[in-house]
């Protein structure tokens, strides 16, 4: 396996540890050997007459395997932040203008049952 | 201009917790770093990193088992220069090791073993004790002045500015001289994530080692923890007709409305 392959995939595992997905890192890992194999992404047969431009087309097919990465580390961040807001602030302590606006709507009505 | 960042390893924020005989159950369970702490370390790397400010060295510091060195690891990756641990044995989520230990045996660190810290960045609150309550006890220790809950922190000459999020809304206060005890919010920055490359340059970054126990710091919980037990279930909601049968459960079934 090519240095930068096997590097790649370390990244990948890396990350995928924090993975929010019920599988979780068994779904990463699964999910990256099937793509690192598939030829749709990188074939070296496709390049046997050109070396040099075969380690260039995989050099870029690893920036590929690289974007992917930053990729992952942003759903895991968007994830933990949304979830700290929900738990911890989103002007949780006060009442929301949906809740408010109900609630005055019954004290309207029942102080004109009265 | 040191800054010391205050770290914690905790349950991880996705795990679903459970209560064992003594507590909540902490076999097998994954940790990680506090998301609010993570916050700060990355405010003191930001200010580190800043053009104009003057900070030569961010020191991490941990207290806990051993496995607490991952935890500095992963804040030495996202920038700090050094790591402090604190080593000790005690369950740090309220039921052994609580608030104001921790924030004495932060003060021994900064009074003795470092000098000259200028700025102490902890996060707001550890989501396994939710406490909230070292940042403010450890500037009360000190007499340093503080600024909780902070959403933005600038540099302004000899201090700081500082806007605190609070439940009426935003409140920008000036610390008009350091050292100083911040402790930040979630709106403060994105904490960056630590990759490979960085994780591997942390391994030759320094940790220093202690033993809380011969810190000389009284580490006796001040509060007993008389019972843990998890939420009760929810019940499942009923869809209601109308306005008037809805006005008629809140009144005589929940009993919110006279």
């Amino acid at each position: 396996m090519h240095p930068l392959v096997r590097d790649l995939y370390k990244r990948a595992i890396m990350v995928g540890r924090d993975y929010p997905h019920p599988r979780g890192i068994e779904f990463v890992r699964d999910a990256w050997k099937k793509a690192l194999r598939d030829a749709q992404n990188y074939h070296p047969q496709a390049y046997s007459a050109d070396p040099r431009g075969a380690e260039k087309e995989l050099r870029k097919a690893v920036g590929r395997g690289r974007y992917a990465i930053r990729e992952m580390i942003g759903v895991i961040q968007l994830k933990k932040y949304r979830t700290m807001r929900r738990r911890y602030g989103a002007g949780q302590l006060d009442v929301d203008g949906e809740s408010k606006r109900i609630l005055d709507a019954c004290r309207d009505l029942i102080h004109e049952g009265n | 201009m040191k800054i010391l960042v205050g770290v914690k390893r905790v349950v991880d924020y996705a795990v679903k917790v459970r209560v064992g005989a003594n507590g909540v159950d902490l076999k097998n369970v994954k940790m990680s770093l506090n998301p609010f702490c993570e916050i700060a370390v990355e405010e003191a790397v930001k200010l580190k990193e800043h053009k104009k400010s003057n900070v030569s060295e961010v020191v991490a510091l941990s207290i806990g088992p051993k496995q607490c060195q991952e935890t500095l690891r992963t804040a030495l990756a996202m920038g700090c220069d050094r790591g402090i641990h604190i080593m000790t044995d005690k369950r740090g989520d309220y039921m052994e090791l609580q608030s104001d230990a921790v924030a004495k045996l932060f003060q021994k660190i900064v009074e003795e073993k470092e000098n000259d810290v200028d700025l102490v960045l902890v996060g707001k609150q550890a989501i396994d004790s939710d406490c909230g309550q070292v940042g403010p006890m450890l500037a009360g220790y000190m007499g340093w002045p503080q600024a909780t809950f902070a959403a933005n922190v600038e540099l302004d000459g000899d201090g700081l500015l500082v806007e605190r999020e609070t439940d009426q809304g935003t409140e920008t206060i000036k610390i008009p001289k350091l050292p100083a005890v911040v402790s930040c919010d979630l709106r403060l920055n994105t904490p960056r994530y630590a990759t490979l490359p960085n994780i591997m340059k942390a391994k030759k970054k320094k940790v220093d080692t202690y033993k809380a126990e011969e810190l000389g710091v009284d580490l006796e919980p001040k509060n007993k923890v008389l019972e843990v037990f998890e939420p009760p279930p929810r019940k499942e909601g009923i869809m209601v007709d109308d306005v008037n049968s809805l006005l008629d459960k809140l009144k005589n079934e929940a009993g919110l409305i006279q």
